[in-house]
């Protein structure tokens, strides 16, 4: 025992006034001052009863060996002690041949006495602190009782830790006896015990300025004999935005004490405070223990923290190895929380794939809501939202969180085009969960899913649901207006309409089908249309399909809608004014479905654990030169785009896509045409379209639109036989729609040929069309220009 | 209050030029024992008797100063090494104002009291100056020092001690800021600006002052309210107990301890604040009814004291002897008997 601790704490010793002077602290930035001073007084207030106690100990002790302190260091360095070796004797405390300071042994002779290991090892690492040439004595016990037992209750009363009843016991003592002096050594370690305390407690209390201060006051205490001062220094450093020289703290620890498990906690301690880079530096100095590296055990805990710190900061890279190692924990039979761990972390690095390896691992290890609400959010991600609610179903009612991905899951599932074929199963427990819940972006999306299947009834109860559960849900109020439209429920649009007057661009023109709506609407329905066009003034031809070709009626049947309060109109009122909203302008409902799925409604709500924000892997909001993409990619950006209402720039992912062969480049050049529309460029639009084979039912789209848009122009620029050519061409392709049916009024007025212009009016009128029936008003003024009002 | 300070530190001088204990006799040698037996912990802590046992920087304070004036060092050093290593955490340099021995950890408030942080630095002033002890000094001065430079505030003009650091502003109640006359321990200021010559610390005597005298005008009590809002004019503070209650008792005496002999603020005291038996009223502000009576001989003693100042009325024989009843009449009952036997000896 005595050797080795007594190297130990020398070299601490040495090093605790280091850590003091690297970090400058405190009004004593020089420590050597503070030592300089304590020796200084030690040898002058020295009492003389010490001194004849240190001069028995010297005669009592071997001197035939005894050589220079330094050199005793130096053998002890190299070699430390071994049960049963002869150790070198005991030096003199006092060097004879110098006239080195006296050191006062009294308090280690004591602590030897009581064996009190703790305090003895702390005392020497003082005296090394104070004397560096000084050799501690082989044998503490050879010392011989100092003969002052009031001294030695003084010590005694030390010892137990009663610092206020030593100081006193000294006060009494001196005011008994006015010429007696308290023996340095007794006041520096009360001085110690106290800056100790009062660090200690300020330091619970979280008083970090004034542990440093105290620290920095009183060098001789930041030891390896005390680590839990050392800690607590480091930790005030720490919290004080002293990092650097928190790190100091730390790495004079691992420098200087040698007791593994103290090595160990401080790692630990560190990890707690230190970013991970200052971490590094301080695991560099592992060393190895019994064959294996000391730092091994929380190795694992540390390359989880990092993994937990990057996942609330996407900006923190985690290492390679730290990622291979909680891989390898959780592999070799880690725990769930490991999976969770990583899956999460996977996810959030946009790599649901991964992320739902890991998620799978922990179902399997225990099937339980949060790993199953993982699981869907990385299936979710992946663009598999049918398998997130098979695999979350069970757990939809484990918590608000759990709830959200469920519904966030129905509402993507809904959201899929083409719409696949749900199990009845499945839609009938769907459909059951979102009235359940009164989702209203799920019970929307209900209502998308039933106007695909061109059940019209159904849709319209469903978004008169979504609208009733999401007042502000202004895609739910489109699709009610939409729905009631191709109801033929003029009345119906029009409540929707003005309930929403000012609210929405698209809402008012609903029943007014613009070049948008019929560049983007579904291309089935299209065709179908197509062969319903033969009389360009039916109303309803929408309907006239719905009706015709009930697609899907055993589905119909299963998406029964719930049945809300019929006053859509009511509710719609509810909301302010949301001029300050920006629909995507005259976005058709799949746009309004990619939309949503876009943003699913996981993002909206809360998201749990601020996870699966992003549910959508792939997108297109950042800003991103498609040249260099491959056909294929650029395509698929270039549709995200129009998506995004962002048809310039989709326009030219369309011209890299266009570089592609088959279908990807006749999508391109759809594309790219649409594009072009959408801003206005017809011209362009039409090159775009010649410049690969589009399908028939495309190219009907793509003629239908630019025709329009040639009957606009030209009226506008006064044409009106042109604007008329024009429509009667589009008009041979497909069904005219209103408000092309209004232009073709004020064509004939504009031709002098009222009594077409009042066939076409009055027809559009009967459709519940508002300019239609200003141009029947307009009409009779040009007929009667002499009435006046 | 220059009286009361010169005459310490005369006493003081006297005392370290023929090592003879100057002061003894200003607390009896049987007072103090009694005193501390009752009330001093052998860990150095000053014990609230009346209060769950919980210590707190105010009597840290009273504790040192009774040991000086019994000229005790052993238990001054007792209860100054508690102080040091319980109390004096904080990171300014100032005590924290609670110190509780069922909670764990013993302090759960870091906030400060300044009446107890000024009453600490005075007593280690006092003690550091006569005992000759450069680290009670040392320790005082960066108590005034932070006490100047973080508890004394300017308002409107008027120099204010901020009963806590933190808690009690503009900013921080509705009716802020907040201050507590007998939180100006007037006898220490004067010490202070030795200490810390720079500091406010005559202003803040003065303003003090008139703050007591202000605050008398408040309601139909005639006294001072212990909390005092100066949001707007003088108010009694929301939250606290709107009396004349057991933090002003303590004003005349200070006042009186300070050497003020001004007539026209200590007369309201004499008047007001006892009952025809000579037990203190603790009073209702604004209606001027007695809400408590309070018959411990250290709470009489000090409107007789006041008595005895204005008109030389002699104090009763059972205020002239100490015995201990709880800590803080106690407490108080020795301020005042020190201060008779050095000062006013015609009324002992």
């Amino acid at each position: 025992m005595p050797l080795r601790p007594f190297l130990l704490a020398a070299v601490v010793g040495t090093a605790g006034i280091l850590v003091m002077q690297q970090t400058g602290i405190g009004p004593f930035g020089a420590a050597e001052n503070v030592f300089s001073d304590a020796s200084g007084d030690a040898a002058a207030q020295r009492p003389s009863n010490d001194v004849s106690a240190l001069a028995l100990n010297r005669s009592s002790a071997p001197t035939d060996t005894a050589t220079s302190g330094p050199e005793m260091r130096i053998a002890q360095a190299h070699e430390p002690s071994l049960p049963g070796q002869a150790a070198p004797s005991v030096t003199p405390s006092r060097n004879p041949a110098s006239t080195g300071p006296v050191v006062d042994e009294t308090a280690l002779r004591y602590f030897a006495a009581q064996g009190d290991t703790r305090r003895l090892e702390a005392e020497i690492a003082r005296l090394r602190a104070l004397y560096p040439d000084w050799v501690p004595p082989e044998n503490p016990l050879a010392a011989v009782p100092q003969g002052d037992p009031q001294l030695d209750q003084m010590w005694k009363l030390y010892s137990e830790g009663r610092i206020a009843d030593v100081r006193k016991a000294i006060s009494d003592r001196q005011t008994r006896e006015p010429g007696w002096q308290v023996p340095s050594d007794l006041l520096d370690r009360l001085q110690l015990a106290e800056a100790r305390e009062q660090l200690v407690n300020a330091s619970d209390i979280k008083q970090y300025d004034t542990v440093v201060r105290v620290a920095s006051a009183n060098p001789a205490m930041l030891t390896c004999g005390d680590i839990d001062v050392l800690w607590r220094v480091g930790e005030a450093f720490a919290r004080t935005d002293r990092r650097q020289r928190a790190l100091d703290a730390y790495l004079y620890i691992l420098r200087s004490c040698e007791q593994p498990q103290e090595r160990l906690a401080t790692i630990q301690k560190a990890a707690e405070l230190l970013p991970r880079a200052d971490l590094d530096q301080l695991l560099a100095l592992e060393r190895t223990v019994d064959g294996k590296p000391e730092f091994e055990p929380v190795r694992g805990e540390i390359a989880r923290r990092a993994i937990v710190a990057a996942d609330a900061d996407p900006t923190i890279t985690v290492s390679a190895t730290d990622l291979a190692l909680v891989e390898k924990l959780a592999n070799a039979g880690g725990t769930q929380g490991d999976d969770l761990l990583l899956g999460w972390y996977y996810l959030r690095r946009d790599n649901p794939a991964v992320a739902e390896t890991w998620f799978r691992k922990a179902v399997a290890r225990q099937r339980d809501a949060a790993s199953s609400q993982g699981l869907a959010l990385a299936l979710i991600n992946q663009d598999r939202p049918q398998e997130a609610e098979a695999v979350l179903y069970e757990w939809r009612d484990a918590s608000d969180d759990v709830r959200a991905v469920y519904l966030a899951a129905i509402a993507n599932m809904l959201a899929l085009r083409p719409s696949p074929q749900f199990a009845p199963e499945v839609l009938q427990r769907v459909v059951a969960e979102v009235a359940k819940a009164k989702d209203s972006a799920s019970a929307e999306q209900l209502g998308w899913y039933a106007d695909n299947f061109n059940q019209f009834d159904t849709a319209e109860r469903w978004f008169r649901s979504a609208l009733e559960w999401g007042p502000d849900s202004e895609p739910a109020a489109f699709g009610l207006a939409l729905m009631r439209w191709k109801l033929g429920d003029q009345a119906g649009v029009r409540d929707v309409q003005t309930a929403w007057a000012g609210r929405s661009d698209r809402i008012p023109i609903v029943g007014e089908r613009s070049i948008e709506t019929a560049a983007l609407a579904p291309r089935e329905r299209r065709q179908v249309e197509v062969g319903v066009a033969a009389d360009p003034v039916a109303p309803r031809p929408v309907k006239a399909v719905a009706v015709s070709q009930p697609r899907q009626p055993i589905e119909l049947d299963i998406v029964a809608a719930p049945a809300p309060a019929r006053s859509p109109v009511a509710v719609g009122q509810a909301g302010e004014s949301q001029s300050d909203r920006q629909p995507l302008p005259q976005v058709t409902r799949e746009a309004a479905v990619s939309y949503v799925a876009q943003e699913p409604p996981v993002s909206r709500k809360t998201p749990p654990r601020q996870k699966g924000d992003r549910v959508r892997a792939k997108g297109c909001r950042t800003t991103e030169d498609p040249e260099g993409m491959s056909p294929q990619a650029a395509l698929t950006r270039g549709w995200c785009l129009m998506e995004a209402n962002r048809p310039v720039e989709a326009a030219k992912a369309f011209e890299v896509a266009l570089r592609g062969s088959g279908q990807t480049r006749s999508d391109a050049a759809y594309g790219q045409s649409l594009a072009y529309m959408r801003v206005g460029l017809t011209d362009l639009a039409a090159v775009s379209a010649t410049k690969a084979p589009v399908g028939s039912s495309r190219s009907v789209e793509i003629n239908a639109a630019l025709l329009s848009q040639r009957a606009t122009s030209a009226f506008q620029n006064k044409r009106y036989v042109e604007t008329l050519l024009a429509l009667d061409e589009r008009a041979r392709i497909v069904p005219e729609p209103l408000d092309l049916m209004v232009l073709r009024g004020y064509a004939y007025m504009n031709l002098i040929r009222y009594r077409d212009a009042e066939r076409v009016f009055r027809a559009a009128a009967s459709a519940g069309n508002r300019d239609a029936m200003r141009g029947l008003n307009d009409l009779w003024a040009a007929r009667n220009p002499a009435s006046t009002y | 209050m220059r009286g009361g300070w010169r005459n310490l530190v005369v006493a003081g001088l006297l005392l370290v030029g023929s090592s003879i204990p100057g002061l003894a006799g200003v607390i009896q040698s049987d007072e103090w024992q009694a005193y501390r037996q009752k009330f001093l912990d052998p860990s150095g802590r000053i014990v609230d008797t009346a209060n769950n046992n919980i210590s707190h920087s105010e009597g840290q304070g009273y504790g040192l100063l009774l040991a000086y004036l019994a000229n005790n060092r052993a238990d001054f050093d007792t209860i100054w090494t508690f102080t040091r290593t319980e109390m004096l955490l904080r990171d300014d340099g100032l005590s924290v104002w609670r110190w509780d021995p069922a909670a764990t950890p013993h302090v759960t408030d870091a906030n400060n009291a300044t009446d107890g942080d000024l009453l600490i630095a005075y007593a280690a002033a006092l003690a550091g100056r006569d005992w000759r002890r450069p680290d009670l000094t040392a320790a005082a001065t960066a108590m005034a020092s932070s006490l100047s430079e973080n508890s004394i505030e300017t308002i409107a003009g008027s120099v204010l001690l901020k009963p806590g650091n933190s808690g009690f502003g503009l900013n921080d109640r509705k009716d802020g800021p907040v201050v507590n006359p007998s939180y100006w321990v007037f006898e220490a200021l004067p010490v202070m600006a030795e200490l810390v010559p720079q500091g406010a610390w005559t202003r803040l005597a003065q303003d003090g002052e008139k703050l007591v005298s202000s605050s008398m005008m408040i309601g139909a009590a005639g006294l001072p309210p212990d909390w005092v809002s100066l949001r707007s004019k003088p108010a009694a503070a929301d939250g606290f107990p709107q009396e004349f209650g057991y933090n002003a008792i303590r004003i005349p005496l200070y006042l009186l301890r300070a050497g003020n002999r001004n007539r026209a603020l200590l007369e309201p005291f004499q008047k007001n604040m006892v009952d025809a038996q000579g037990r203190v009223r603790l009073v209702d502000i604004s209606t001027g009814s007695t809400r408590q009576l309070l018959d411990d001989p250290g709470y009489r003693v000090i409107p007789a004291l006041v008595g005895c100042v204005l008109d030389r009325t002699p104090l009763a024989d059972d205020l002239k002897t100490f015995v201990p009843t709880d800590y803080y009449p106690s407490t108080l009952h020795l301020l005042a008997l020190s201060y008779a036997r050095r000062r006013l000896p015609e009324c002992l």
